[in-house]
């Protein structure tokens, strides 16, 4: 009841003002604003990258010569690795009990063409009939390769929505002859649209037979990548275990050498490259937080300001009977309504700009919970923290000064 | 029992180094019912004593009962609690919220008792009502005469049933003729069974009350009772 009655004053003290209770509110939906676009942004751009990873399942590892390279030092470490050939492949398959599925792969970039088109820089991935089961991603018409396929060396491909949409807009693709690099391949199927990530399609490539990739570009220099898929989650670690005991003594790596290859899964990827953009995130935040608390300080020197001029207010209202926690709630109130409602159009405008600009580099964003929630408690915590001081002052006001107060 | 029993009190004031007695030992008692002048001039300790029987301070030394709880060792939320509910304020300024209407400033005492909304508006048109506004309940401050302004700080005062109105110089800021209707209105308000206490510099004023506490260097230097036929106002 009371309570109701102080956030009603509270209301209609900031209407008297209003050009000013604008003016303060413009500092915080400015702060708020920019917290809110970096945040919505930066978990747009998180959110894009797990999608695309969980392509690759929560039991599934790749192996490689090398995956990750984080600094200069490593990439002269790593390059001087041994490839993974396909003796590696055999002896896992025969000695990895807890791998359910293992599929080789090789890339390579080509040319392709269709009559007198043609498109450059295509990623050619040789792969194995499985690649398809491991790798999450949906045939949208025809067919994936079959073990037949790679087994008699078809000249087979299987081609990405950008090479589908470049070459066959309007045609049925399936029986059609592409040339990836200088052979001729016929088009058994087409992968589901994937999008694109930053500005590049990610439906750029096509998929032959790993057999007949080798016979044409010859065994690949950097080695095969091996996606394995675990027998389950649960014995994820064991089974990559196996693969790397496997590796390690048929590369002979002694016992106290740190392996000469990288084992990945999405989960670690993910891992690494949010600890990789920590201390960056964690500035932009940091920096954009800057202006929140410039909002808070308008806040504090406004209500400030409305303390001293309503002195004779409070005066009036201690000596009818307001107590002090009365006082104070109406001033905190007053901050509270200030930053909350800068908050709630701070976070509003945050989300647009952010999708607008996540919108630039092909991508979308929904507003999440932890944005909202984040944009509320700042507000709130603003309002709150430069709130509290003024408001203390008014409650602590002698009412007999306060009276006599001109 | 007393409405209002002092014992002793004592009010010091320390400016800079020196230490300034604004009351050196008043010892009142007032009964219910009683219509009280406080009479002095400026610097007497007349608006000291005035502000701790109104509980807006307490005093350095001494007691003070009001309907016989001690008062004069509450802290601040006791007090408020005191003035809302045993004590209605008067000012020379009115001291209304320039920005509310009639009507809200007499509901004022009531927010902070936590009445309804129903209630407030009930018994604040009722007290506008007792002083004669109860056509002007939506005028702000601004948009009322000098007496029109002092009738509604009256309502505001009475609105809650206070044992006590204390009016400090009622008539200080308004015309000879507005003065007189104002103190009628006190008069009839104790008539009513009010106690009265007001605080003034003026004799003419003063003589409205059955009695005059003349207050001089911090001390009750005469307390008279007024003979009826030496009083003003009507009966």
């Amino acid at each position: 009841m009371v309570i109701g009655s102080l956030f009603r004053i509270a209301v209609s003290a900031l209407r008297a003002h209003r050009l000013r209770s604008g003016l303060t509110l413009l500092g915080i939906i400015i702060g708020v604003t920019s917290v809110m676009t970096i945040i919505s942004a930066l978990e747009g751009m998180a959110g894009a990258i797990e999608d695309d990873l969980s392509r690759l399942g929560p039991s599934t590892f790749i192996v490689q010569r090398i995956a990750i390279i984080t600094s200069e030092e490593m990439y002269w470490e790593k390059i001087k690795r041994k490839p993974i050939n396909f003796d590696a492949v055999e002896l896992i398959e025969k000695s990895c009990d807890l791998c359910e599925k293992i599929s080789p792969r090789a890339f390579q970039s080509s040319r392709i063409k269709y009559g007198d088109q043609s498109l450059r820089d295509i990623f050619v991935l040789g792969a194995t009939y499985n690649y398809v089961d491991i790798v999450d991603f949906e045939v949208a018409q025809g067919r994936f390769q079959s073990y037949e396929d790679d087994l008699y060396r078809r000249p087979v491909v299987f081609i990405g929505d950008m090479i589908r949409e470049t070459f066959f807009e309007g045609l049925d693709p399936i029986g059609k002859e592409i040339k990836v690099g200088a052979n001729r391949y016929t088009v058994i199927g087409v992968a589901k649209k994937r999008g694109s990530m930053f500005g590049h399609s990610q439906d750029d490539f096509v998929i032959i037979p790993l057999s007949v990739f080798s016979k044409q570009f010859g065994f690949p220099r950097r080695g095969l990548s091996l996606v394995i898929k675990a027998k389950s989650v649960d014995v994820l670690d064991d089974a990559m275990d196996q693969v790397r005991m496997v590796l390690r003594a048929q590369r002979h790596v002694p016992f106290d050498a740190p392996d000469d290859f990288d084992i990945v899964t999405a989960d670690s990827i993910l891992d690494l490259l949010n600890s990789l953009t920590k201390i960056f995130r964690m500035g932009l935040v940091g920096i954009s937080s800057i202006s929140v608390v410039v909002g808070g300080i308008v806040v504090m020197n406004i209500m400030m300001v409305s303390v001293t001029e309503r002195t004779r207010e409070i005066g009036i209202r201690k000596s009818v009977g307001a107590r002090r926690r009365h006082i104070l709630t109406q001033f905190l109130f007053e901050a509270l309504a200030l930053t909350l409602s800068g908050g709630l159009v701070g976070i509003f405008l945050g989300y647009v700009i952010a999708e607008a600009l996540v919108g630039m580099i092909d991508m979308q964003i929904t507003p999440s919970a932890l944005a909202i929630i984040a944009g509320l408690s700042i507000s709130t915590g603003t309002g709150l923290i430069f709130g509290i001081y003024p408001a203390l002052k008014a409650a602590r006001m002698d009412p007999i000064k306060a009276l006599s107060y001109e | 029992m007393p409405l209002i029993e002092t014992k002793n009190l004592w009010k010091t004031y320390q400016m800079g180094t020196e230490e300034v007695h604004a009351l050196r030992g008043v010892s009142i008692t007032i009964e219910k019912g009683e219509y009280v002048a406080i009479m002095g001039p400026s610097g007497s300790g007349k608006s000291t004593l005035m502000n701790l029987i109104g509980c807006l301070d307490t005093p350095s030394q001494g007691e003070y009962f009001l309907n016989s709880r001690k008062v004069s060792q509450m802290n601040d939320d006791e007090l408020a609690n005191i003035r809302n509910r045993e004590i209605g304020f008067v000012f020379q300024t009115f001291n209304l919220l320039p920005r509310a209407t009639a009507l809200h400033n007499v509901e004022l005492p009531l927010i902070y008792n936590g009445s309804s909304a129903q209630t407030r508006r009930e018994k604040a048109l009722h007290a506008l009502d007792r002083v004669d506004l109860g056509d002007r309940v939506t005028h702000k401050p601004s948009e009322l005469s000098g007496g029109q302004r002092q009738r509604v700080a009256m309502a505001r005062a009475l609105v809650n049933d206070p044992s006590l109105l204390l009016a400090d110089e009622p008539t200080g800021n308004l015309d000879s003729k507005t003065s007189i209707e104002i103190m009628k209105l006190l008069d009839a308000l104790h008539h009513q069974g009010n106690t009265i206490i007001i605080v003034t510099h003026e004799k003419d004023i003063a003589q409205h009350a059955h009695r005059v506490l003349s207050i001089l260097d911090g001390q009750i230097a005469e307390d008279i009772i007024v003979p009826d036929h030496q009083r003003n106002g009507v009966h």
